[in-house]
């Protein structure tokens, strides 16, 4: 029994001895096998399968890849002075999310593990206080904006300020270094624009906006300017800073090259002035241009367009015309607003300070494309006489013509039945060709355009690139309206023929015609156009170099040479004469066209000026759009100036030349005449008898009259060493003094040659004259460079402007 | 006390004398080892950018020095013999709930919102949680009370009440053999963890308990019952409560909140994935570097996948593997079965510990907490486990030579 009960037992040991071996082989097999598996195939497909995806997001998160901005190229004139140049400048960034992080809760744990919350949200705002006083003292920001921000403490990019300077941002780089804060408020480096010269060459050498350079050279060679943006890639760890290990890698930002353009800046601001001169004296509406272009080479020295605009704030309305223009269009596009019925996106009808708004920045998003635009190459207009010179050129090439010939003109011409008027009703009468093209007569020009034929004419038009845009390297050429070559060429077509003979009834841009007049004078040559002069590196060495491009002999030199010479005549005796300068052999062709074909009162006014004529070294267009007439109708400007291309523009653009002549150092070469007239010092005279001082008076080719009845001379005016122009009367005081009081400068607008000089050398004055090359009857005082009623010294030479009033070139409208 | 003679020692003396399981020994070394030179790679981004630690080597240094105390632990606890924890095996349970209770009160550390430390010396000291050595009591104790079970008659019930027919019921099933005392025990234990709060821990006291339970043979029945009841329970909570949804949606897509509550998940995942075949290589893990929070903690073996690849992932899963093969193994061919049990119980801790650990950073499930034994940071865990580690040792050394002809 007993036995049995042990063995019992034993048995039922050993049977729960093999249950438990059962059971811990269960598992076993569980927790040492089928777990594992399960692991090991969940690592296998984390490592292997999704190896690279997780691989690509985890590069992304722990990369840090920051845009090196490259340095812009500056822009220079063609000394070298700076037009355009970058600046480092710097956004502030504040991160509040940062800014919370940068200060560490761990520092407020007290003894039982929690967080001081009170003192860790103080510690928060302290910091945060910091950054506002400092931030909004510095930068005159809004404090409640900054607070406002602050608190977004989700974000981690509040912009508080763009483009800080100079002083500004090294305070505030002191400041973040001296506080730690560089975690939470940033300032990131950027580059801002900057234009020196302001206006000077504005649309010459455009600007930069958001997406790069937006006009003109900046952006013609926005790719060699910009540069190549480099690029810092590093590892980042959580928190965002730097890692630098082996996974680094830099990408050296590129700088861009610096670009010297062939605008001389003196030259440039010659040409603006001498533009905004004009639009002021003669009341002109729509602006105008001013071209100045190395004949030879296609360089251009100076494009002035106005309107024009301060580059450095290209976003303001600049001109005071286009200003006004803006503000009377603000009240039109309300109008038009008011009556469309204008609604926002939810079909609500827009308010009325919601209209004025829309309809304020219409006007002035018109008023700024008005004033970006480079009416030189951007627009187009008829040329009008000042196409003369090509069709001269071209008859004078092809042998239809010759020196020699003559040409009736009774004030009009016939063509297939259609009476053209000559500008001059009358008539010329009989001209020689030269007399044809002094008088700009346009019954001669239908004859010579006859002559020549509407085939090669119209070859000839082509030849001198007015069908194609010029090539120059700036951008939106922009290319006139012409007829096609079938029609031109067809008998409906021979009034076309006649109306572009003298210019009229198609557009070039003013580039395209004056690289074409340019050929006519410059031995032929058509040459393209450019402002690049040079690309210089970084360090300064010279890139590329740009060589003139001929782009076609179109006229033989000796063609050209003879066509400068009847050119010259027109200013020494012709439509142009209004255009001399003593000592500069300046030819030209004065234009006068619609501004808008069909429109009343809208004149184009304008003069090609090349100086000097032998050797052409300048030409230059000068036009204005639109002077403002008496009253409608009138022949008349505003400003009492006959509205035509030899009254207005080529008085502004001979005394323009003969100032770029000047500053470019081409010497005057004066005519017998012109020599005696050149200015001559006044010797010493006191103390001789009579005899010997007029003597010396006539070596310096002077004469004098005398006052008093003494001897030996007291007394000169003008005093020793003194300037004056030659044939001048100098006062030789006998036995006396010459009085000392000023004198009034007497006014003598509208007075002819002798009578100014009279009026003048009578209170002892003497008079420089300019602006004509003759003098009669028809030649009266314009300008006088001392106001009437000016008190000045007695022996003071007052320079005075004559025109030629009898210069009638004005528009002779097509009926 | 001078060594005894051979002779004079009685068997069981003898048996305790007996050499250690190389093998196991062998293998606990090697994770140990390669624990260490993880937590040093994976903690000295974290060390470096931690204010309050002197070198970037602090963190390895400190688990250095636990390692040499744990291993002295191991040692001492691989020479006792292992029987005389039977006896004490009461005391040292009713000594853990006394710790545990005592966590409940001032005295107990508060970290991060739960109160799970004390210190070594009651106000001073460094921290360590009760929670660990209460896994192992229980299983002791468990396994003292379970290994005689085959022993125990049923008691005698008056069947002429109602109240003694069901007692009797109770008795036949087992229900009464599993609620006195192994159900009240894991049930004051659960309660008193879950006032810290501590889940992971919970977690891990019941299965250590109930892997020893269920080894020792309780009817499967009831574990079948216990687990349809409680992946119900679960099914019910998850469905139910917005919290656990929420949870379980943000498991199912952590890119949905990924610089929130998604983000340590994700972190995990780049740096397992883009560890690759072969790994970045020792030391070279980018996701250490504040990506991945505590990388030389709970995250561990992330970070030793994005340095060792896959390769090295698999090594150290093979470690382990081969590691709890053997702890039960011991349990296989342990001398007596309170040894099997207690191998048993200390071998299915660290198992669980392992596949919770890494089932959690490779996402097969929802975030719970818990560390990785050897790998993990954490000074008071590795002695502990080291010590287990002893225990372990204990009982292989007692495993009869096997028989040579």
């Amino acid at each position: 029994m007993a036995e049995s009960r042990t063995q019992r037992n034993q048995q039922k040991e050993q049977s729960s001895k093999q249950l438990i071996f059962r059971r811990t082989a269960i598992l076993m097999a569980f927790f040492g096998i089928a777990t594992f598996l399960a692991l090991g195939w969940r690592l296998w497909y984390l490592t292997i399968v999704k190896h690279e995806e997780y691989q690509l997001l985890q590069l992304q998160q722990s990369t840090r890849d920051v845009e090196v901005k490259s340095n812009r190229g500056d822009i220079r004139d063609s000394n070298g002075n700076v037009m355009a140049m970058s600046a480092t400048v710097y956004n502030l960034i504040l991160s509040p999310r940062d800014l919370i992080n940068s200060i560490s809760e761990r520092q407020f744990k007290q003894d039982d593990g929690t967080i001081d919350q009170a003192a860790y949200q103080a510690a928060i705002q302290a910091r945060r206080d910091l950054i506002c006083d400092e931030v909004c003292a510095v930068l005159d920001l809004d404090r409640d904006d900054v607070v406002r921000r602050m608190n977004k403490t989700n974000s981690q990019y509040e912009v508080l300020k763009k483009n800080i300077e100079g002083d500004q941002a090294e305070r505030l780089q002191a400041f973040i270094a001296e506080n730690k804060l560089g975690y939470s408020l940033i300032m990131t480096p950027t580059t801002k624009r900057y234009y020196p010269m302001k206006s000077v060459g504005a649309h010459v050498v455009g600007f930069v906006n958001e997406n790069g350079g937006a006009y003109g050279v900046e952006a013609a060679y926005e790719q060699l300017l910009e540069g190549q943006s480099g690029r810092v890639v590093t590892s980042k760890t959580g928190a965002g800073t730097e890692i630098y290990n082996s996974y680094s890698n830099y990408v050296d930002a590129q700088d861009g090259y610096s670009i010297t353009l062939t605008i001389d800046s003196t030259i440039q601001r010659m040409a603006e002035q001498t533009l905004a001169a004009g639009i002021e004296k003669y009341d002109v509406q729509n602006g105008g241009i001013c071209i100045v272009m190395n004949p030879k080479t296609g360089a251009l020295l100076a494009m002035a367009s106005s309107p024009t605009y301060d580059l450095n704030t290209y976003g303001t309305v600049y001109d005071e015309t286009l200003n006004q223009q803006a503000a009377a269009q603000k009240e039109q596009y309300y109008q038009q607003f008011l009556a469309q019925n204008l609604t926002d996106e939810d079909g609500k009808p827009l308010t009325q300070e919601a209209l004025r708004d829309k309809a304020s920045s219409s006007a002035i998003s018109d008023a700024l494309n008005k004033q970006w635009r480079n009416k030189v190459l951007n627009d187009t207009y008829e040329p009008g006489s000042t196409f003369k010179s090509v069709v001269l050129a071209a008859a004078l090439e092809a042998g239809v013509i010759s020196e020699r010939d003559h040409f009736y003109c009774p004030g009009y011409y016939v063509v297939a039945g259609r009476t053209i008027h000559c500008s001059d009703r009358q008539g010329h009468g009989d001209q020689t060709l030269a007399e044809a093209v002094q008088n700009s007569c346009n019954p001669a020009f239908m004859m010579i355009g006859q002559r020549l034929g509407a085939d090669a004419f119209y070859d000839y038009f082509e030849a001198f690139g007015l069908k194609d845009a010029t090539g120059i390297d700036l951008p939106g050429e922009a290319t006139g309206i012409v007829w096609d070559r079938d029609y031109f060429v067809s008998p409906e077509g021979y009034q076309s023929l006649a109306t572009a003979s003298f210019g009229q009834r198609f557009t070039v841009s003013p580039l395209q015609l004056l690289s074409a007049f340019s050929a006519t004078v410059n031995g032929g040559y058509l040459m393209q156009p450019y402002v690049l002069k040079s690309i210089n590196d970084a360090e300064g060495n010279v890139v590329r170099q740009t060589d003139p491009t001929v782009i076609r002999q179109v006229v033989s030199e000796s063609t050209s040479r003879q066509a400068a010479e009847i050119l010259e005549s027109v200013v020494s005796e012709g439509t142009g004469r209004n255009a001399y300068v003593a000592g500069y052999r300046i030819g030209g062709k004065t234009g006068t066209a619609e501004g808008e074909v069909g429109t009343q009162d809208e004149e184009i006014v304008s003069f090609v000026g090349f100086a000097p004529a032998e050797d052409p070294q300048v030409i230059v267009l000068l036009y204005f759009d639109t002077p403002k007439h008496a009253s409608p109708g009138s022949k008349y400007g505003s400003t009492g100036y006959y509205i035509s291309g030899g009254q207005m523009a080529a008085p502004m653009a001979g005394q323009l030349i003969a100032e770029i002549l000047d500053y470019l150092g081409v010497e005057r070469q004066y005519t017998q005449a012109e020599a005696a007239a050149a200015d001559v010092s006044v010797p010493k005279l006191t103390g001789y008898d009579l005899t010997t001082a007029q003597a010396a008076l006539k070596r310096k080719n002077l004469t004098c009259r005398t006052v008093g009845t003494g001897t030996v001379v007291t007394d000169q005016i003008p005093a020793v060493g003194a300037t004056i122009p030659g044939n001048s009367t100098v006062i030789l005081y006998m036995g006396q003094q010459a009085p000392t009081q000023q004198v009034n400068v007497p006014n003598l607008k509208g007075l002819t040659y002798d009578q100014a000089k009279k009026r003048l050398n009578d209170l002892g004055l003497y008079m420089r004259a300019s602006g004509v090359s003759y003098y009669s009857a028809v030649t009266k005082v314009v300008d006088q460079s001392y106001a009437a009623g000016e008190m000045v010294d007695r022996g003071t030479v007052i320079p005075v402007r004559f025109v030629d009033t009898s210069v009638s070139d004005g528009y002779s409208p097509l009926e | 006390m001078a060594r005894k003679a051979k002779r004079d020692l009685t068997i069981s003396e003898q048996l305790a004398r007996g050499p250690v399981d190389l093998p196991l020994l062998m293998l606990a070394m090697l994770l140990l080892g390669v624990g260490l030179i993880m937590v040093m790679s994976a903690s000295y981004a974290t060390a470096y950018y931690d204010p309050d630690s002197k070198t970037p080597l602090d963190y390895a240094l400190k688990q250095g020095g636990y390692a040499l105390l744990g291993l002295l632990a191991m040692f001492l606890l691989s020479r006792f013999n292992y029987q005389n924890l039977r006896v004490l095996s009461p005391f040292l349970l009713l000594g853990s709930l006394l710790l545990l209770v005592m966590v409940l009160t001032p005295l107990g550390v508060r970290l991060n919102g739960a109160k799970r430390w004390l210190r070594m010396l009651l106000v001073v000291g460094p921290t360590f949680q009760p929670s660990e050595i209460v896994k192992v009591t229980v299983i002791l104790y468990f396994a003292h009370k379970l290994c005689r079970r085959d022993k125990s008659k049923l008691p005698k019930r008056n069947t002429h009440t109602r109240w003694g027919r069901i007692q009797t019921l109770s008795d036949r099933i087992g229900f009464t053999e599993l609620l006195f005392p192994y159900g009240i025990i894991l049930i004051v234990i659960a309660a008193l963890l879950m006032l810290q709060p501590h889940l992971s821990g919970t977690i891990l006291v019941m299965l250590g308990a109930l892997s020893v339970m269920f080894a020792s043979g309780i009817h499967w029945g009831w574990f079948v019952a216990g687990l349809g009841l409680g992946g119900g329970g679960l099914f019910l909570i998850a469905k139910l409560t917005p919290y656990m949804n929420s949870r379980l949606a943000l498991y199912r897509d952590p890119w949905s909140d990924p610089l929130g509550k998604g983000y340590q998940t994700i972190q995990s995942l780049y740096a397992i994935g883009s560890g690759g075949l072969l790994g970045r290589g020792l030391g070279k893990s980018v996701q250490k570097y504040l990506f991945l929070p505590e990388p030389e903690n709970d995250f561990i073996f992330s970070i030793a996948v994005e340095e060792l690849g896959f390769v090295g992932g698999i090594l150290i899963l093979g470690l382990f593997m081969m590691f709890i093969l053997r702890g039960y193994w011991v349990a296989l061919h342990a001398r007596d079965r309170f040894g099997a049990l207690v191998a048993v119980g200390i071998t299915t801790l660290f198992a669980v510990q392992v596949f919770l650990n890494i089932a959690v950073v490779t996402k097969l499930i929802p975030n719970t907490g818990i560390s990785l034994p050897f790998f993990s940071y954490g000074g008071t865990a590795l002695v502990i486990q080291l010590a287990e580690v002893g225990i372990l040792l204990a009982i292989s050394r007692q495993i009869p030579a096997p028989k040579q002809d």
